[in-house]
């Protein structure tokens, strides 16, 4: 026991003394004519950089009876623009060495190429040619709505488990149509997309006003400036829509949902709680109280459930689960639980042992050592947020679109290192009782069935 | 409405926009990190990267004990003794490994693949030592607690039967099964009456046997000063002591002699999930790079042959795609779509077309080349994140590679001609003698597959 309690008291000393690295990102940030967000972050650790255009539209407010339609419009992206053929996007990036992808987002669609340096001006030729000039057609959509049914399917409908924990799992916590619509698309509204929507939706929300441009990577800021300037500056901007009010009232009343599953052997579990803003004074706190609910095979959750009740097999979870990280998202949030357990037991047994664990919270708050490793873990993961020129873009473009401030990525961690137990504990209070909380059974179909 | 808007964005476009992509800049040498080797007297290789990215460091250890090691007298003991070794050492229980790792920023994970058992673990970099300590610990020191091992052997046989619902995990067990046969690459997961058979002694003397410092290689990638953590390196993992490894055993890859088709039902499914693959060779041979480089043309890349064909052109499928894996004793070269199931046997006629394309034409130069450049932009790309870069080393220890890997990449993807690619899809691209596994609803697609060959109905 000596030895082991030797043991403890090394690894804290040696955590709070730890010298932190404080994160120095460099940031050139300024705003073109049309409106264009332009930000230049140089890292030379490796000979890349990352072109990425980040457009303020999501699927959380893609248009009323088009479900699915925002994703569907990304693809279309790749189907080509007035200098660039069909597919030919992915053609010119990789004969440049480079990886390219697009994606939908809550509240952003992306799309973003990483290459060797040299290819970096062929990269905005791309961006600028598909940002001025959709050029589609009607064989194109009827293309990519057969890929993006496909998609569906793939990843959702032929799925055990249906990715619940964040398709439906939205759908039902949320009251706000733009909050609870079915993000993916249900495969009839994504048949029945039309070439003149796909227009519309072009010249509504792709334009220079409503993007950020981010390079990361091997660069040279002012060269790279001037090359924007001649690729981007002649896009005209449009008027934006105003953005619709995607505030999710307040949930007063615990949500039990129950689903059968037919293709799935085991049951399941997925759980969210609503969170404070993420700009608010308990953001961070909410956090870390993430981190020390089910940051990792030590936390209180996994603890509980994998190792001592042994009614889980695993245990996930966190913010903007499946869909992103803590800050690349502007809207209501869920944080999100999700685990497998055995058969013979019951969503009961998992959210009284849930509930018993955050009564010890609310009332005890949590320990010095888990605060202290909370916010050592948090670093931690942000460092690997920063570590690709991707992973950067991505934090950069977020608070460039949400803030019109990328700079923010240097002031994160201060404001998670003053974080303190009782604002954790304040945290637990305010937003993990069990009535803000909606959960999801989802058990085999034919078990049920028996 | 619409109309007139396309037009003036159309007028604004003709005026500014450039109407051919900028030519890229001319690449530049390749500036690989420095990669400094050594050998402790133990026996173990020890291979050290400085990459200044973020402070933070990434080490893998690879332990040569792959999963299919014993695997006919004990299936199962090389993933359980993996996986319950991380839960306890002779001096820290789970939790407390737990615990440390959380205080360092760190993470440690055990997994057991087909060539290896590998600890990757990363932290900040100002606590090198420590995670050093927890890695040696959990590597030399495993206790195998009785309560662990129940636990996981009983998680263990779950987690395989949540995986049974997975469309793709069924494929790709009944593909390896199918190429492999008896070699221990044919053995994915144990049957649950096997899990039961493995007993905490037989983790230990699994360990006792292989987790030995003379059949390991540990890469450390990261943010650190080579000398000081050679230093670090020599006091965790010095005293580990070398044992004679057990002689290996021989191993026979079976003889394909025709196509089989291999269907496991699966109603109600709204897709089939297709596979096609092939047995290819290991990843030392020096048919790798014209492999790899073929792979890409064919369904390695995004503008590949099959993704062009049965996704942009047909609609057939979101994610076609093929991989060149290459291991240490051998390799296969897969292909694989989920469709939706009235294009089962469309899907599959293209699929062997694209393949057999390649055998008979040669590709074009210019696909070539951009498969060139795309192949070795994407090694470049590696070297963005820690473990990546640790990944790709570690391959070069486990499979044996020549240690000018990354040096000599560029040169001999360059030198690739088509008529290399050519040779490459004529060895290996073998339609004829190639494994389909088919996951879907049987009743729904039977008559699609029929005409491709016999079909065996697997269990």
């Amino acid at each position: 026991m000596k030895n082991v309690r030797l043991w403890l008291a090394v690894s804290l000393f040696a955590a709070a003394h730890a010298h932190a690295a404080a994160v120095n990102v460099p940031v050139v940030y300024d705003k073109m004519p049309n409106g264009l967000k332009v930000v230049i972050s140089e890292a030379h650790a490796a000979p890349t950089v990352t072109v990425a255009v980040y457009y303020g539209i999501g699927f959380r407010v893609e248009p009323k009876g088009q479900t699915g339609f925002a994703h569907l419009f990304e693809h279309m992206m790749f189907q080509g623009s007035e200098h660039v053929k069909k597919f030919e996007h992915a053609k010119i990036v990789e004969a440049n060495g480079g990886n390219l992808n697009g994606s939908t987002r809550l509240d952003y669609t992306n799309y973003y190429e990483t290459l060797p340096a040299e290819g970096l001006e062929t990269a905005l030729w791309l961006e600028a040619d598909r940002m001025r000039s959709l050029d589609v057609s009607a064989d194109n959509l009827k293309n990519q709505q057969n890929v993006v049914s496909e998609e569906v399917r793939a990843n959702v409908l032929n799925q055990p488990y249906g990715a619940f924990e964040w398709l439906d799992l939205w759908q039902n916590a949320n009251q706000n149509w733009f909050n609870a619509h079915n993000f993916y698309g249900d495969l009839h509204d994504i048949d029945a997309a039309k070439i003149d929507d796909v227009r519309t939706f072009f010249k509504t929300y792709y334009a220079p006003n409503n993007a950020v441009l981010t390079i990361v990577g091997d660069v040279d800021p002012a060269a790279v400036r001037k090359l924007v300037d001649k690729y981007f500056a002649s896009i005209p901007q449009q008027s934006i829509p105003k953005r619709p009010d995607v505030g999710e009232p307040l949930q007063t009343k615990e949500k039990r949902i129950n689903q059968t599953d037919k293709l799935a052997n085991l049951p399941a579990l997925a759980f969210g709680y609503h969170l404070p803003d993420q700009q608010s004074a308990d953001y961070a706190a909410a956090v870390l109280l993430d981190f020390i609910l089910q940051g990792d095979d030590s936390s209180r959750f996994y603890q509980r459930l994998v190792k001592e009740k042994q009614t889980s097999i695993d245990w996930g979870g966190g913010i903007n689960y499946e869909l992103g990280n803590e800050f690349d998202y502007d809207g209501p949030m869920l944080m999100v639980s999700r685990t497998t357990y055995k058969p013979g037991h019951t969503a009961d047994e998992i959210l009284h042992e849930v509930d018993a664990i955050v009564s010890d919270l609310q009332q005890h708050g949590p320990t010095a050592r888990e605060v202290a490793d909370a916010k050592v873990r948090f670093r931690s993961s942000f460092y690997d947020s920063l570590e690709t020129t991707g992973g950067k873009a991505n934090l950069l473009a977020s608070f460039a679109l949400f803030r019109d401030d990328p700079s923010q990525i240097n002031k994160v961690l201060p404001i998670f290192d003053a974080v303190t137990a009782a604002q954790i504990q304040s945290a637990a209070q305010k937003y993990f009782g069990a009535s803000n909380r909606t959960s999801i059974d989802r058990v085999p179909a034919a078990k049920e069935a028996k | 409405m619409i109309k007139p808007v396309i037009l003036c964005t159309l007028l604004t476009t003709s005026v500014f926009a450039q109407a051919t992509p900028p030519p890229p800049a001319p690449p530049r040498p390749i500036n690989w990190p420095a990669i400094s080797e050594s050998k402790l007297d133990n026996g173990l290789t020890v291979v050290l990267v400085p990459l200044h990215n973020v402070p933070k460091i990434t080490a893998v250890l690879s332990l040569l004990a792959g999963r299919g090691t014993a695997y006919k007298t004990q299936p199962g003991v090389a993933q359980l003794a993996g996986r319950v070794a991380n839960e306890g050492t002779s001096t820290r229980t789970s939790l407390q490994i737990k615990q440390e790792l959380r205080s360092i920023g760190g993470s440690l994970t055990v997994g057991v693949d087909n060539d290896a058992t590998t600890l990757s673990a990363s932290s900040l970099s100002d606590s090198a030592p420590k995670l050093l300590d927890i890695i040696s610990d959990v590597a030399r020191h495993p206790a195998y607690p009785k309560s662990e091992v129940v636990l996981a052997k009983t998680n263990f046989a779950q987690e395989i039967e949540e995986e049974r619902s997975s469309p793709d995990f069924l494929a790709q067990e009944q593909l390896d099964k199918a190429l492999f046969g008896g070699h221990p690459y044919g053995f994915t997961v144990p049957a649950p009456a096997a899990i039961r058979n493995v007993t905490r002694d037989s983790l230990k003397t699994f360990a006792a046997t292989y987790y030995v410092p003379n059949n390991a290689a540990l890469v450390i990638v990261g943010d650190f000063n080579v000398a000081t953590m050679r230093a670090e390196v020599a006091k965790a993992f010095g005293s580990w002591k070398r044992v004679a490894l057990p002689p290996a055993p021989k191993l026979v890859l079976p003889v394909r002699d025709k196509r089989q088709i291999y269907v496991i039902d699966r109603p109600g499914s709204v897709q089939s999930t297709i596979l096609i693959g092939a047995p290819a060779p290991p990843r030392r041979s020096p048919d790798y790079i014209p492999l790899r480089t073929t792979n890409m043309i064919y369904g390695g890349a995004f503008y590949s042959r099959l993704t062009r064909n049965i996704r942009e052109s047909k609609g057939y499928t979101y994610s076609p795609f093929s991989t060149a894996d290459l291991r240490r004793a051998a390799g296969t070269f897969t292909a694989g779509a989920s469709v939706r199931n009235e294009v089962t046997g469309p899907t599959i006629l293209e699929m062997l077309y694209e393949l057999d394309r390649m055998r008979v034409e040669p590709v074009t130069a210019e696909e070539l080349q951009s498969a060139k450049t795309y192949s070795i932009g994407g090694m470049e790309l590696e070297l963005e994140s820690q473990s990546s870069l640790a990944s790709r080393i570690s391959t070069i220890y486990v499979d044996e590679l020549s240690r000018d890997f990354l040096q000599t990449f560029r040169d001999k993807v360059a030198a690739l001609t088509p008529a290399d690619v050519q040779r490459s899809a004529s060895k290996y691209f073998d339609t004829y003698r190639s494994a389909i596994v088919v996951v879907g609803d049987y009743k729904q697609i039977k008559d699609q597959i029929a005409p491709f060959g016999d079909v065996k109905l697997v269990k």
